[in-house]
Formats: C-alpha cells, sequence, structure tokens
C-alpha cells in the first residue's frame, strides 16, 4: 500500500476525524446522562427530605421523637431500600440516623458528620469502602417555633453508575467498529472516486514528444477531473503547438542558411577550379571555402541537435550490440590514435544489447574518441570499455589528456562551449561536438557524464538502457 | 548531354549551370516549378536537378507529375531539409537521387555522372593513373611495378580516389564513401588517411599524384596544373 497516495492519506485523515468527532460525541452523551442521572436522583433525595421535614417533623413536638423514628422505618424503610437517612439537631445531636442497608453496601458510620449551621439546600458525594459514591442531599428545616432541623437523605450512586459502565461499554465496542467500517467504506469510495486519475497518468504517460497529437480521456461528470483532464489537454495542445513552431522555425532556419552557403560555397569553388590562378588568391580562396564548410557543419549540427530535442531525427529503433558497435568503431579510428602517439585501448567484455539508431550512437563514439585523442598528447593512453550494469549499458571513454578544469565541467556539454577557446577553435570543429552527443543520448532516453582532473584526464560516461526483451523501448 | 535544372535560387542556379556548363554538358534553367514541369514534359532531357522548395509549384509536385507522364528521366533532387522521411518520401515518389545543400559542387558532379552513367555500368578491373596501378579483383596496387602494401581502409580511399581520377573530392564525400556519415565529427580522420596514403604511394617518386586542393578536397591526377 503506497502511504503517500492521496488515497491512503485522505482516508487517514478522514479516519481519524471521523474516530475523533464519534469520541467526542460520546463523551458528550456520558457526561451529559452521568449529570442527568445524578441530578434526578438529588432532586428525589431533596424531595423526600423535604417530606421527611414536612410531614413528620412538622409534628415531632405533638408524637414525639420516637414517632419519628418508627415513620420513617415503616414508610421510608432505608435500611431494606438500602438508603441513607439521617435527621440533626441544631445543637449537632443526631434525632435520627438510619442503620446499615441490607446488604450492607455502605456503612452510615463512615458518611462525614453533618454541619449543624447549614441553612441551605446542598448536595455532596461521599466515597464508601466499597468503592462507589454516596449522594447525600442536606435540606435545612425549620419548625415554626423556630427550632432547626438538618435533614440528610443519601442513595448510592451504583445503580446509575452501572447504567454508565454499560454505556461505556457499548462506546468502547461500537467506536472502532464504526470507524472501522467508514474506512473501508471510504477506501473504497475513494478508489472509485480516483479511478480516472489512474487513467490520466497511464495516458499522460504515453504521451512523448512524438505523439503529442493524442489526447487525455474526458469523462463528461462534470467533476474536478474533468476540469483536469480539460486543463491538460489544453496544455498538451499548446505544447503541440510549440512543438510545430520549433519544427517549422528548424526547416525555415535551415533553408535560409543553407541557400546563401550554398551559393558561397558554388561561386568559391568556381573560382578554386579556374586553371591558372595566382598562388595567393587560392590560397584566400581555399581559407574562405574552409570557413564554409565549417559554417555548413555547425548548421547542420546545430539542427540535429534541434531535432534530436524535438525527438524526430532518429531511425526507427533496432536492437544491436553497443560492444561490437564501440569496438568496430575503435578500431576505424586507431589510425588517428597511432597518428599522433597515443596508444588506443579498447575493452569491451560480452555484450550490450540496446535498442537504437547505431548510426547515431556510432557518431556518439566517434565523437567521444575524436575528442578524447586530439586532446592526449603523444605518449597518452585513451580507453574504451563497454560493460553492462543493472539494466544499463555503459560505455567509457577516458584519456591522460590535458583534462578539463573543474568549473568547466558542468558547461562541457552546452552549445558552443569551449574549454580553451584559443587552443579548440585551431583545432577546428564546431563546438558542438559534446551537444550532440548529448542529445543523442537523451534520445535514446540514456545519459552522458563527465569527469576530469585537470592535466591527468578526462573520463567520459554514456549510459543507454539495455534493450529489455519484453517491453518495447521507445526513444523519443 | 541535356540537362534541365530547376532552381529559385538565382546564384545557385547561375553556378550550378556555369559548372555543369564547363563539364560540357547543355543546361536548361527554370526559376520555378511551373515553367520546370512545362520544359521537362516537353522536351527530352537526359537528366533533371531538382530543387525542392520551389515557389508555385513545389519540387514534390513536379516531381510526381514528371513521374506521372512516365518519364524515365534520371531526377536528382536538390533539398534544404535533410530529415531522413522527406528523403525517403522523395526517393519513393521517383527520385533517383537527393544532395543535401550547401553541397559541393564535385559531389554535383560525381552524382550527375553515376546517374547518367546508370545502365551501362562500366567498371575497369584495374584502374591506371601515371604508373600506379589498382586491381580491383587481387586488391593489388603496384607503382611503378612495385607492389604497396595498403591497409583496408587506405585500399578503399585510393580506390575512390582513382575511380573518381582527376576530379576533386571533398572531405565529406570521401567520408560518406569510405566510412560514413558518423565519422563526420571526427576533425581530421580523412586527413590523416591521405597522409598516409601518400607516404606509401608518392614517397620516392617525383610525380606526386595524390593532390590536395585546399578548401575543397584531395584529388588524383597527373597532369600539371
Amino acid at each position: 500500500m503506497n502511504t503517500r497516495s492521496i488515497r491512503f492519506r485522505l482516508t487517514v485523515w478522514y479516519a481519524v476525524l471521523l474516530a475523533g468527532l464519534l469520541a467526542l460525541f460520546c463523551a458528550s452523551v456520558y457526561i451529559g446522562l452521568n449529570q442527568y442521572l445524578k441530578l434526578t436522583l438529588r432532586d428525589s433525595l431533596a424531595k423526600e427530605a423535604r417530606q421527611i421535614g414536612e410531614t413528620l417533623l412538622v409534628n415531632i413536638s405533638v408524637s414525639g421523637e420516637d414517632y419519628v423514628d418508627d415513620e420513617i422505618k415503616e414508610h421510608l424503610a432505608p435500611e431494606i431500600n438500602g438508603t441513607f437517612i439521617r435527621i440533626t439537631r441544631s445543637d449537632g445531636s443526631k434525632l435520627y440516623e438510619s442503620g446499615p442497608p441490607r446488604d450492607s453496601s455502605f456503612d452510615p458510620a463512615n458518611v462525614s458528620a453533618t454541619r449543624a449551621d447549614i441553612n441551605q439546600e446542598s448536595s455532596r458525594v461521599e466515597r464508601m469502602e466499597g468503592g462507589s459514591g454516596l449522594l447525600i442531599a442536606t435540606v435545612p428545616f425549620t419548625l415554626p417555633d423556630g427550632t432547626r432541623f438538618v435533614i440528610e437523605t443519601g442513595a448510592l450512586l451504583n445503580q446509575s453508575e452501572s447504567v454508565l459502565h454499560g454505556l461505556l461499554l457499548t462506546f468502547a465496542v461500537g467506536l472502532p467498529v464504526f470507524v472501522a467500517i467508514a474506512i473501508a467504506g471510504g477506501y473504497f469510495l475513494m478508489k472509485r472516486a480516483l479511478l480516472p486519475v489512474g487513467e490520466i497518468t497511464r495516458t499522460a504517460e504515453q504521451i512523448t514528444s512524438r505523439r503529442l497529437s493524442e489526447r487525455l480521456p474526458v469523462a463528461a461528470t462534470g467533476d474536478e477531473l474533468e476540469a483536469l483532464s480539460v486543463a491538460l489537454n489544453k496544455m498538451i495542445a499548446r505544447i503541440e503547438h510549440s512543438f510545430r513552431h520549433i519544427n517549422r522555425f528548424t526547416a525555415d532556419a535551415s533553408h535560409e542558411l543553407r541557400t546563401p552557403l550554398t551559393v558561397l560555397r558554388g561561386e568559391l569553388e568556381a573560382i578554386a577550379r579556374r586553371p591558372k590562378l595566382d598562388e595567393d588568391v587560392r590560397e584566400t580562396v581555399g581559407s574562405a571555402l574552409e570557413e564554409t564548410e565549417r559554417l555548413s557543419k555547425i548548421v547542420e549540427s546545430l539542427l540535429s541537435i534541434s531535432r534530436l530535442d524535438a525527438g524526430e531525427a532518429l531511425s526507427t529503433p533496432e536492437r544491436f550490440d553497443l560492444a561490437e558497435l564501440a569496438a568496430s568503431t575503435a578500431e576505424q579510428m586507431r589510425l588517428l590514435a597511432d597518428d599522433k602517439r597515443v596508444t588506443l585501448q579498447c575493452d569491451v567484455r560480452g555484450r550490450a544489447e540496446i535498442d537504437g539508431d547505431p548510426g547515431r550512437l556510432k557518431q556518439v563514439v566517434v565523437n567521444l574518441l575524436d575528442n578524447a585523442i586530439k586532446y592526449t598528447s603523444n605518449g597518452g593512453k585513451v580507453s574504451l570499455t563497454v560493460s553492462t550494469t543493472n539494466g544499463n549499458a555503459v560505455l567509457e571513454v577516458s584519456d591522460t589528456g590535458i583534462g578539463i578544469p573543474a568549473e568547466s565541467i558542468p558547461h562541457v556539454f552546452g552549445r558552443f562551449y569551449r574549454v580553451d577557446k584559443a587552443r579548440s577553435r585551431q583545432m577546428g570543429g564546431t563546438g558542438l561536438g559534446l551537444s550532440i552527443v548529448k542529445a543523442i543520448c537523451t534520445a535514446h532516453g540514456g545519459s552522458v557524464s563527465a569527469e576530469s582532473i585537470e592535466g591527468q584526464g578526462s573520463r567520459f560516461t554514456v549510459e543507454l538502457p539495455l534493450a529489455n526483451n519484453g517491453r518495447d523501448h521507445e526513444p523519443n | 548531354m541535356r540537362i534541365l535544372l530547376v532552381e529559385d535560387e538565382e546564384k545557385v542556379s547561375r553556378f550550378v549551370v556555369r559548372g555543369l556548363a564547363a563539364e560540357g554538358f547543355a543546361v536548361d534553367a527554370a526559376a520555378d516549378g511551373k515553367a520546370g514541369l512545362e520544359l521537362g514534359t516537353t522536351y527530352d532531357y537526359d537528366l533533371i536537378v531538382l530543387d525542392l522548395m520551389l515557389p508555385g509549384l513545389s519540387g514534390t509536385e513536379v516531381l510526381r507529375q514528371i513521374r506521372r507522364s512516365n518519364h524515365h528521366v534520371p531526377i536528382l533532387m536538390l533539398t534544404a531539409r535533410d530529415a531522413v522521411s522527406d528523403k525517403v518520401e522523395h526517393l519513393e515518389a521517383g527520385a533517383d537521387d537527393y544532395l543535401t545543400k550547401p553541397f559541393a559542387f564535385a559531389e554535383l558532379m560525381a552524382r550527375v555522372k553515376a546517374l547518367l552513367r546508370r545502365g551501362s555500368v562500366e567498371r575497369p578491373s584495374v584502374l591506371r593513373i601515371a604508373d600506379l596501378s589498382l586491381d580491383r579483383l587481387s586488391q593489388q596496387v603496384k607503382r611503378a611495378g612495385r607492389r604497396i602494401e595498403l591497409t583496408a581502409k587506405e585500399y578503399a580511399l585510393l580506390e575512390y580516389l582513382m575511380a573518381n581520377a582527376g576530379r576533386v573530392l571533398s572531405r565529406t564525400m570521401i567520408i560518406d564513401h569510405v566510412w560514413d556519415q558518423s565519422f563526420d565529427g571526427a576533425t581530421n580522420i580523412v586527413d590523416v588517411y591521405v597522409r598516409h596514403l601518400r607516404s606509401k604511394v608518392d614517397d620516392g617518386h617525383e610525380t606526386k599524384l595524390i593532390r590536395t586542393v585546399r578548401g575543397v578536397g584531395y584529388k588524383i591526377s597527373d597532369e600539371t596544373d
């Protein structure tokens, strides 16, 4: 499961929110019910106390204190009902106190003494030894003759406590179950809701620079995903438009630059063909022709790079062995190395099958080797290796040449970048060789990198995806 | 031999006409597609050189219409675009060869001659220049009767030069013919090979056969300039 997916994260968020809200709800129900039960009990206790005052104590001067005792025992039977009744005189002495209840759920002796000066109704809870609370209502009562009593009636809270416990149990079991159901439901709903996103992603992945005419599927649901698909399609249309524009510009520029170059070259060659020509004129014309040639190469290279970047300069990919191509190319360039007394070593082991344009990739090998030989002095060494590592063919060209200053390395693949301006221009070349190498590698879904120690040598590493036998690799 | 050149760029047209005329061809020039089509379908040319980008009627259209009227005349396309798809398209539409601008005149000449030769292929088994001989069957090269040992590439280079004796071959032509286009980036491979070949062929002989034409390329010839 992808824990970073929107589906997962939203579900988690909703679950947390839902669990929190449910817990809050349960807590309020619990607290409310608790309050309600206590209040009801207190009210009935206070009512009972007032009744004792109004029906029994009013007659105390006539019927005597024993009457009160008997009446309470007969009508209220606190010991049998498990309740507590205590009547205290204003001097603090007890007029009546109920005995221990029959189930001995509490001991009245443990109830704290009454404060005789109370003149307001109140209630309190006292913890009994059994752990349950005894709710006691205190009601002051004054006879018409001014005699004051404090009547206390109490009942155990355990009944309402057991109701609350039951509720708590229901919550404890119900809440996780509800949350679990909500998570499952939410996860499923998210899957359904995000299904079109997967489809959009798959289609978008297939739209490469070569297939810009394709569009994402738009389901007319009126939802955010439809809006997204429409917006993405508009963006693809704009990209397609600018690609077309670039391609047209490339074609136009190619025509516009090539025609004058053709004329220039043709006219100069016509002069060069004249049989009787002063030697200095021949030299001048020759030099002009050389520059024309170079200009043509630059134009050609620039157009090549543009087209490679636009993904259209490669031929239909074919499967071939890069190791063999590299080895045979190195052989063809051996004389260049010999001529400079540079040792060219070729270390190619095994096969490295890739899908691509062999002509273009040969150009990569030629450009890298040519560069390496060019910048390595007599007695130096240039070596070429091809190997394979996890899914990639790796081609390395290293030399013991002059190297590249560290600050120049990030720029060596840039167009017209020259490390040593005077020197490299003297060597000829267009300043585009490595740019072309990079464009070709990128167009094949690969990469090229350079590392170097100035004065000791450089190494260029090309990595290209190996051909996989199942899926067709599509260079773009 | 009569050649039709359909090219709208006046200056290009002018030097091609002059160059072809200097080689002994009769050349008619048309400056747009319509005129080109008219000339091409009216007269019986030995070869048509057709620019791809023309005002009015495009080169592609002219090519199709000339081919539709069932002319077997060889057609060489000139193009300022070199996308692979373009080339394939025009070869399929009936062009016999194509040349990308800017081109070396020597290359245009070589292709024109190749197209005109077509059908009557003469491929002598022994090529000779002065006292240098190259036997295509035994792949033996001799100068003044003494055998010269050449590597495969040096042999291919010498054969190409001798097959085009007296004509200047540009570096691009040599690379395309002896190596392949991928070697365009190798700045001086042709020069290095020519130097090695020259030392084997010309060293110790009074007449230097392999010559450099500055800015243009190389040629093999025994004529004195």
